[in-house]
């Protein structure tokens, strides 16, 4: 597509307080996933795998890393003279009260929005990274005259979603009936995956009327109530996704990767996921270490033994140190003699020499960044 | 006005490379798993401070105009100088080829004085090395010298291969010979040089106007500046380089950073080495594979065995597969059962099953006979078909097809 007519904005603080530990000091949207990438990677490239060429991140709180990390949005091809990425923290305007819901933070860049020239809007929050193609989801909105098009999957709730989740009844002709806020039912249902398309004028005059009555969500306060006279249609997708709602599933969900078809599902060639370059080098493998299923990033340097691990870029493994079934973040370092199982290290954490760290696939043991153990 | 700004030669076509130079300038060529050769002089320029470089290029420029583009990935896209890719040109006077390294500084010199710079150093893109010339500069300066060139000891036996200088106790050179049969010394030009401007520029000029000259820095410029009295030095380097123009000698480079022993270390972080990066996922490497002694990169998927090996950006070994002491350039695809050895494979060849390419020294009775094999760039080697050591291929070979 020539020109895709849309722009996106991010909203990179939803579900911040669901893994507290990683999210402690940056946002989910910079929480690193899979070796090399952060969050936000995913939604970010979806965009510009569509063609968007204008991106709004909006932030709240703890956005540090995410600036580092995004920078001026060259990796993703977003620096730009018309359009690009914006980086809007809180308190870009001089009366703003620090926002809570969704519609607040979009009031607060209402000026913005209103000066765009792009015809449609796409919504995403960043605790889902997939293969969503963001072009198709917003041709099909365009082509079924929808107001309000939201993405779906078929799933069970997961328990630490049950007080924060968005469910649909999707009639036979695609159209959202109901829209059900914490669901706690059991079994598959039609959970929300917070992407949203809607006509960019709309959701000023949404924003507007909200502001005007005091309202905070949009789906909540907006979207839900008006069912009946919006067209507000779903979007189901079918591919592989990691969604990320607790130090469990964050676990699972890198570990999943270790399964080379789910890689090769999350990060297809005709649509690469783009993320900051670190110019490391490759991935030194000593005489006689013993590497087995593992995902491993550049820069790392192995001695020792690694089995079933998400290695990121930077990480040491020493000789003699045997690590199974880890996380380890960027520029981990596991000294000789340590034995290292079912752990989740932060950035720049040291295990020093001949310790035992032994956590459980149910509890997998954390380390905090910048952790000497 | 920049104090120093670098030209490097890049126009070289690398035919001592055979297939991995066909559609490829020889500063090009993939090396060390995540980079190309001309990635090691252009992160020794930015680590240098030096945030000026003309590449001058003629062989097959495609690839490496891409590859350099705007300089972001080194840091050099600057409003004001930054990296500058220079191609012959056309001027009302007629156009012509680079005829030698020192017309192709010769028809740039206005390129050079936009930068109206003191010093020039003039690099070439066919060096592995790890430099800080900012050093080199300072010695030059410290020196008064006009022209400073760097050198390093090589082992005797080698030294009728290069340029060997004798200097005095203060590093002024006193004697300069290109290859010569019986050399004086060990002391070997790196093509390494830091001209003052001014005196480069007579030089230069007094040299076009010279119907017989061949154009050549070591052949005409370095013997003229000698002879005209010019005060030259010899800055001596210790650490590793090496000029890898031939077959042998970048698979060994290649190997050598495999080496612990051997200085040439591209994970160090207060100098890296900066390259244009495809990026890929982390490599993986599966159940039952088994990785000794090697360097693997973003993208790879490993099945199979490798050991003292170098993989580039997705590289695939399949299950039951084998690579030794080979290089498996972006791309390849060495499918089940196949056997490397002693090779190095181009980008996007694939090996299929049960295939073989190369050979253990050991494994051949005729010393002479055996050698590194070369897979050049898009070949596929057929099911079960074998190919010898000292292989060079730049076709396709057919299933159980035997090329020993």
């Amino acid at each position: 597509m020539v020109n895709i007519n849309t722009l996106g904005i991010i909203f990179p603080n939803t579900y911040d307080e669901l893994i507290p530990d990683i999210a402690l000091r940056r946002t989910m949207a910079s929480v690193p996933f899979a070796g090399r990438y952060r969050m936000i990677d995913f939604s970010l490239s979806a965009m510009v795998n569509a063609g968007i060429q204008n991106v709004t991140v909006l932030a709240k709180t703890n956005y540090y890393s995410l600036m580092d990390h995004l920078g001026n949005g060259r990796e993703w091809d977003l620096s730009r003279k018309r359009g690009g990425l914006h980086m809007v923290p809180p308190f870009a305007q001089a009366n703003q009260k620090m926002y809570h819901g969704r519609v607040e933070a979009l009031s607060s860049i209402l000026s913005f929005l209103e000066s765009q020239k792009e015809k449609y809007v796409i919504l995403s929050d960043c605790n889902i990274a997939s293969d969503l193609d963001f072009a198709d989801l917003i041709h099909k909105h365009v082509e079924s005259g929808a107001d309000v098009t939201m993405v779906y999957e078929q799933s069970v709730i997961p328990e630490a979603l049950k007080t924060e989740n968005y469910t649909f009844a999707v009639g036979a002709d695609g159209r959202i009936n109901e829209l059900l806020i914490n669901d706690y039912r059991q079994g598959v249902q039609n959970l929300s995956m917070n992407v949203t398309v809607i006509g960019r004028e709309e959701l000023i005059s949404f924003i507007k009327d909200a502001r005007a009555h005091n309202l905070i969500h949009f789906e909540r306060d907006i979207i839900a109530p008006s069912l009946k006279i919006l067209n507000v249609r779903g979007y189901e997708y079918t591919g592989y996704r990691s969604r990320i709602y607790d130090m469990r599933s964050y676990f699972a969900e890198n570990m999943r990767l270790l399964k080379h078809e789910n890689m090769e599902a999350l990060f297809p060639e005709e649509r690469p996921v783009y993320t900051k370059v670190h110019d490391e080098p490759p991935v030194r493998y000593a005489m006689d270490c013993k590497v087995d299923n593992c995902m491993v990033a550049d820069g790392c340097v192995i001695e020792g033994e690694v089995e079933n691990c998400v290695l990121f870029r930077g990480v040491k493994i020493s000789k003699g140190a045997k690590v199974k079934n880890c996380i380890l973040m960027q520029g981990t370092v596991v000294e000789a003699g340590c034995n290292v199982e079912y752990v989740i290290t932060d950035k720049n954490v040291t295990i020093t020499q001949d310790k035992n760290l032994v956590g459980n696939e149910s509890f997998p043991v954390y380390v905090q960044k910048g952790t000497t153990v | 006005m920049k104090e120093c700004i670098a030209m490097l030669l890049a126009g070289g076509q690398g035919s001592r490379l055979y297939a991995l130079t066909k559609k490829l300038a020889k500063p090009a060529v993939p090396f060390g798993g995540k980079y190309r050769i001309i990635d090691f002089p252009l992160s020794n320029c930015v680590n240098s401070g030096i945030d000026t470089v003309g590449v001058l290029t003629q062989y097959q420029p495609l690839l490496l105009n891409e590859y350099i583009g705007n300089g972001q990935p080194w840091d050099l896209d600057r409003t004001y100088g930054g990296v500058h890719v220079l191609p012959p040109y056309q001027t009302a006077t007629g156009s012509d080829w680079y005829k030698g390294t020192a017309n192709a500084i010769y028809q740039n010199i206005n390129f050079i004085e936009r930068y109206d710079p003191k010093y020039v150093m003039i690099l070439s893109g066919d060096h592995i090395y790890k430099m800080d010339y900012a050093k080199m500069l300072d010695f030059h300066k410290e020196k008064g010298a006009d022209c400073t060139i760097a050198v390093m000891e090589v082992p005797w036996a080698e030294a009728s291969r290069f340029g060997i200088m004798t200097a005095d106790e203060n590093s002024t050179i006193t004697k300069f010979e290109e290859k010569p049969k019986e050399p004086k010394s060990n002391l070997a030009s790196m093509g390494i040089y830091i001209f003052t401007w001014e005196k480069l520029r007579k030089y230069l000029t007094e040299d076009e106007a010279d119907k017989t000259s061949s154009n050549d820095f070591g052949k005409n410029i370095i013997p003229n500046m000698l002879g005209g009295g010019e005060k030259m030095v010899a800055y001596p380097f210790e650490g590793y380089w090496k000029d890898v123009g031939t077959i042998d000698s970048l698979w060994e480079a290649n190997m050598d950073l495999l080496n612990p022993n051997v200085a040439l270390d591209v994970w160090d972080p207060e100098w890296k080495i900066y390259s244009r990066t495809a990026g890929r996922p982390g490599h993986y490497i599966s159940s039952g594979a088994k990785v000794d002694n090697s360097m693997v990169t973003e993208g790879c998927v490993v099945e199979g065995e490798v050991a003292n090996s170098i993989l580039f950006a997705g590289a695939q070994v399949k299950k039951g597969a084998v690579i030794e002491s080979s290089i498996l350039m972006p791309g390849a695809v060495v499918e089940e059962g196949a056997h490397i050895a002693y090779s190095i494979i181009a980008e996007n060849v694939r090996v299929k099953k049960g295939a073989s390419v190369g050979a253990r020294p050991e494994s051949v009775e005729d010393k002479e006979k055996w050698g590194v094999a070369v897979v050049g760039e898009n070949v596929t080697i057929g099911e079960n078909a074998v190919v010898g050591p000292r292989a060079m291929l730049e076709k396709d070979v057919q299933d159980g097809e035997k090329l020993w």
